[in-house]
């Protein structure tokens, strides 16, 4: 037999801890077509019974007004539940009431669960189960999820659905004045008979004027707008009151006589441990700097911890790497098969992103924790006042924080955490501000310009660049909220301070996999996608052919060199073909590769598989085998060498360079020439790449070989400084452009998850990019023209910032979405 | 006499809500019902927010909008 389980709740009751309890962590997440709240499904079977279980986001009310609610609703009313599991926070029943008295109408059958009883009880608040199922006409079950309390009772009732659903009676709240209205409309309109719903609480929806439920009736009654309007009206000139808080004051009412019958309090008016703990959480004087080590504690975990252990994941990613490029075709000397190019693009491309997993795998258990514990809210009520001067809410301290709002997040968890924003627009604001922090993967990017042009002032430079980020972000969130935003629906600051909770193991562990997966998946499709499409676009139209004569007679060179210096030697036998000189060559390569990788047992594996060559990769005595070993050596270089060239020549005269030149006459004015434009086009795909490629362009500059030689032993900041011919000014321009450009495929993938919308991800992709070319040229210009160098420079862009940001926070806010009131009046 | 001239510590109770819509709804569904008691708790650090106790548990207004609910001092 098979059967479908609802399971409805308020938020912060414990539903999750009882979803993972009784479904064990089978389960998958299902998005709802046009939202973004999860709506999960467990699947697993109890006897001979198999049960679909509906996680239903937590909510407050069955109201139309939220998201939530919205999914909740529709759960509801499409999936047809054959039971609906109430989940009730014991300790704090009275307004867990209110949403239970909405369900048991819905006609399903209910039954309640009690969760957290433990905490009730050390509270001393003792409830009288069965009085309350007599009541109520439904079973209650006392349970607690952290402590796994209560599971085989809820399997037992699960067990005897079927029974309950032939026993069961609609459940009718007799509503008093508001009755004749009900029945009026009951008589008037259609409903249609394969809906499983109460058509009373349809009727109740409808006159709660729930839009929803209105959409739903309007096929069959086309007219509905009016006849409830007319019974509302009626209803209002009569007892003046509106429907919504009658039926609220009414639910409330009936929850204050349950909780008078039921409950039992003992310790009434005492201070609850969560008082206390908010006595210094909350403090005007304390409540900052826990705010700050709490921040500093989610930072040193996941991003100083996390990316120590990525030292450990590395050699799992470089061994895949290495396998990779021994499956496809080798190379032969300076020419390098494009199936071969192509795997180890998409292979290094794939391996940047993935090599963050274990920095996300702690944030999201990090983030999960301050869930649990209750902190989150707290967090937004502490700094709500600075973020709503600029359209933000105080929910968007925590997505902020973690893309690094100091240096070193990640937009990725960031942008995900917007979630539970309940503000649209200040949600949407955030979104897009989020990937303006500094990411870990711009680090080494301002490392290496700072390096090459700020040796000196390195220390201020950086103050700068990891606190203009955020002054930045809050006055473009102004700008977006008060122009494209401003039509977006906002929310009032209505929000729950949960008590604290101690967090169960399960669940955090849970719910980190999942979102860690949720990001595998994105990063293994689309972004290998796009990787693909950048593949194609540096790699053609390719190199002419005078250029590829050019460095056909570079390897011929190289060649001849090489035979001339193991002309001599012994071995020269197994080395004087082009085929057997290639083979070597790889096989040098692979070995240095995978030595230098630090895996084990290197020298062992190549001695078995080619004993032959292995003596001149390490010739040990062997005289004649050390020539060849030095001329090898040298080969390599040159190989390297023409390989480097002529990558640079593709990038050049490939289309993304073509792109790069193309944009010069644009970007000059900010003081990048093609070479910088290719750079930040190609970090699009994944941050680091900006440094790889900067890296590979400034690798050779000169054209003699000892120049190139003695370039070989500088550092790429070294490299750079020497070759680039910028000055400071130019790397200042660059780091401002780099602050404020478009976030990367990742990123712009979660952006398209939580907005749902690709107009929305476009934006987020090009207004940045224009933004930061504009700020950018304006700050070249000026401070060319003015004759100011790079520092003085960044000092005014900072300064600037901060006053306007100052400015702004005493423009008076002017929007409220709502009127009327007693504004000031002293009754 | 609204909400936000309530000072911390004190309590009242309900005597109409001057919201409408979406912050009416969201009120009444967070048990601000007329006759229901509220205690101040606290003020945010800055100010604003405003903490109160509800039916027994917390919540946190803006006092933009504690500003819309009249109030009469209890006891």
């Amino acid at each position: 037999m098979e059967i479908k389980v609802a399971l409805a709740g308020q938020p912060n009751c414990g539903k999750s801890t009882i979803f993972n309890m009784i479904s064990g962590i089978h389960q998958h997440i299902a998005n709802y077509p046009g939202v973004t709240v999860d709506k999960k499904s467990g699947f697993f079977s109890v006897g001979d019974i198999d049960i679909e279980m509906i996680d239903l986001p937590g909510t407050y009310s069955f109201s139309s007004y939220s998201l939530e609610e919205k999914v909740a609703k529709e759960a509801i009313i499409n999936e047809n539940p054959d039971l609906i599991l109430n989940i009730v926070d014991a300790s704090n029943l009275k307004r867990n009431l209110y949403l239970t008295f909405q369900l048991l109408e819905i006609g399903v059958p209910v039954v309640i669960i009690l969760n957290m009883c433990d905490v009730a009880r050390r509270r001393g608040i003792t409830i009288d189960s069965e009085k309350m199922s007599e009541i109520l006409r439904c079973p209650v079950i006392c349970a607690s999820a952290a402590k796994n309390e209560g599971k085989t009772e809820i399997l037992d009732i699960l067990k005897k659905t079927d029974e309950i659903k032939k026993n069961y009676e609609e459940f009718k709240i007799n509503y008093d004045e508001l009755e004749i209205y009900i029945s009026e409309i009951e008589k008037t309109i259609k409903v249609n008979d394969e809906l499983a719903i109460s058509k009373r609480w349809l009727v109740l929806k409808a006159l709660e004027k729930d839009q929803t439920i209105v959409n739903l009736l309007k096929a069959d009654n086309g007219n509905i707008d009016e006849i409830i309007s007319a019974q509302r009206d009626k209803f209002h000139d009569t007892f003046d009151r509106d429907v919504e808080s009658f039926l609220a004051s009414f639910r409330y009412e009936n929850a204050d006589v349950i909780f008078h019958k039921c409950v039992n309090e003992t310790r009434k008016g005492e201070l609850t441990f969560t008082d206390k703990i908010d006595k210094f959480v909350l403090n005007r004087w304390l409540s900052f700097p826990i705010l700050l080590a709490v921040i500093v504690i989610i930072y040193q975990s996941s991003i100083v911890f996390g990316y120590k252990l990525t030292n450990y994941t590395w050699p799992v990613f470089a061994a895949i790497k290495n396998f990779i490029s021994d499956i496809t075709p080798a190379a032969d000397i300076s020419q390098i098969p494009m199936i071969t190019d192509m795997a180890m693009w998409l292979t290094n491309s794939t391996i940047a992103l993935l090599n963050y997993l274990p920095i996300f795998f702690i944030l999201f258990a990090m983030i999960a924790i301050l869930e649990d514990v209750g902190y989150m809210p707290r967090m937004a009520f502490i700094l709500d006042k600075v973020f709503r001067k600029f359209g933000l809410h105080g929910q968007s301290t925590l997505p902020l924080v973690l893309g690094g709002a100091f240096v070193g997040g990640c937009a990725v968890p960031g942008v995900m955490s917007t979630k539970g924003i309940s503000d649209d627009r200040a949600r949407m604001a955030t979104i897009l501000t989020v990937p303006l922090m500094n990411c870990l993967a711009k680090v080494p990017f301002y490392t290496l310009l700072l390096g090459a042009f700020f040796q000196k002032d390195m220390s201020i430079m950086l103050f700068y660049i990891s606190t203009v980020t955020v002054l930045a972000a809050l006055i473009i969130a102004k700008l977006l909220t008060s122009t494209v935003l401003k039509s977006r629906e906002t929310a009032p600051f209505v929000m729950e301070l949960p008590p604290y909770h101690m967090p169960t193991f399960k669940g955090v562990i849970i719910r980190s996999f999942e979102r860690v997966w949720i990001y595998i998946k994105k990063v293994c499709t689309i972004v290998i996608a796009v990787a693909v499409i950048l593949f194609a676009l540096l790699q053609f139209p390719g190199l002419s052919s005078e250029k590829q004569e050019h460095y056909n007679q570079e390897e011929a060179k190289a060649l001849v060199k090489f035979d001339k210096a193991v002309k001599k030697s012994t071995y020269y036998e197994k080395v004087d073909s082009r085929e057997e000189v290639a083979e070597l060559l790889n096989l040098y390569d692979g070995y240095r590769a995978k030595k230098m990788g630090g895996s084990k047992d290197v020298d062992e594996k190549y001695q078995a598989k080619n004993p032959d060559m292995y003596k001149f990769l390490v010739p040990k005595a062997d005289a004649e085998a050390k020539k060849i070993n030095s001329a090898l050596r040298k080969l390599s270089t040159d190989r390297n060498r023409i390989l480097r060239e002529q990558k640079n020549d593709k990038i050049e005269s490939s289309l993304l360079g073509m792109a790069g030149r193309a944009l010069e006459p644009i970007s000059q004015f900010a003081g990048f020439d093609w070479k910088i434009n290719v750079a930040f086009l190609s970090s699009f795909a994944a941050r680091e790449s900006a440094v790889a490629t900067l890296g590979s362009i400034y690798e050779s500059g000169k054209e003699s070989v000892e120049a190139a030689n003695a370039d070989e032993n500088l550092r790429p900041e070294e490299r750079m400084a020497k070759n680039s011919g910028y000055t400071p000014l130019h790397a200042a321009s660059i780091i401002i452009f780099m602050l404020l450009t478009p976030p990367c495929i990742a990123t712009m993938i979660v952006v398209k998850m939580q907005t749902n919308s690709w107009v929305w991800m476009c934006f987020g992709m090009f207004f940045p990019f224009v933004l930061a070319l504009i700020v950018s040229s304006i700050f070249f210009s000026i401070s060319l023209a003015a004759g100011i160098s790079g520092l003085a420079a960044m000092s005014w862009y900072y300064f600037i910032l901060l006053a306007i940001v100052v400015i702004l926070w005493f423009v008076p806010e002017k929007r409220i979405n709502w009127s009327g009131g007693i504004k000031g009046s002293k009754i | 006499m609204h909400l936000g001239l309530i000072e911390s510590g004190n309590s009242c109770k309900i005597k109409a809500l001057h919201a409408k819509d979406k912050l009416l709804q969201k009120l009444l569904d967070m048990g601000f019902v007329v006759g229901a008691q509220i205690e101040v708790v606290r003020e945010a650090p800055l100010y604003d927010p405003l903490e109160l106790k509800i039916h027994n548990y917390l919540v946190s207004l803006r006092k933009s909008e504690a500003e819309l609910i009249e109030v009469e001092p209890w006891r």
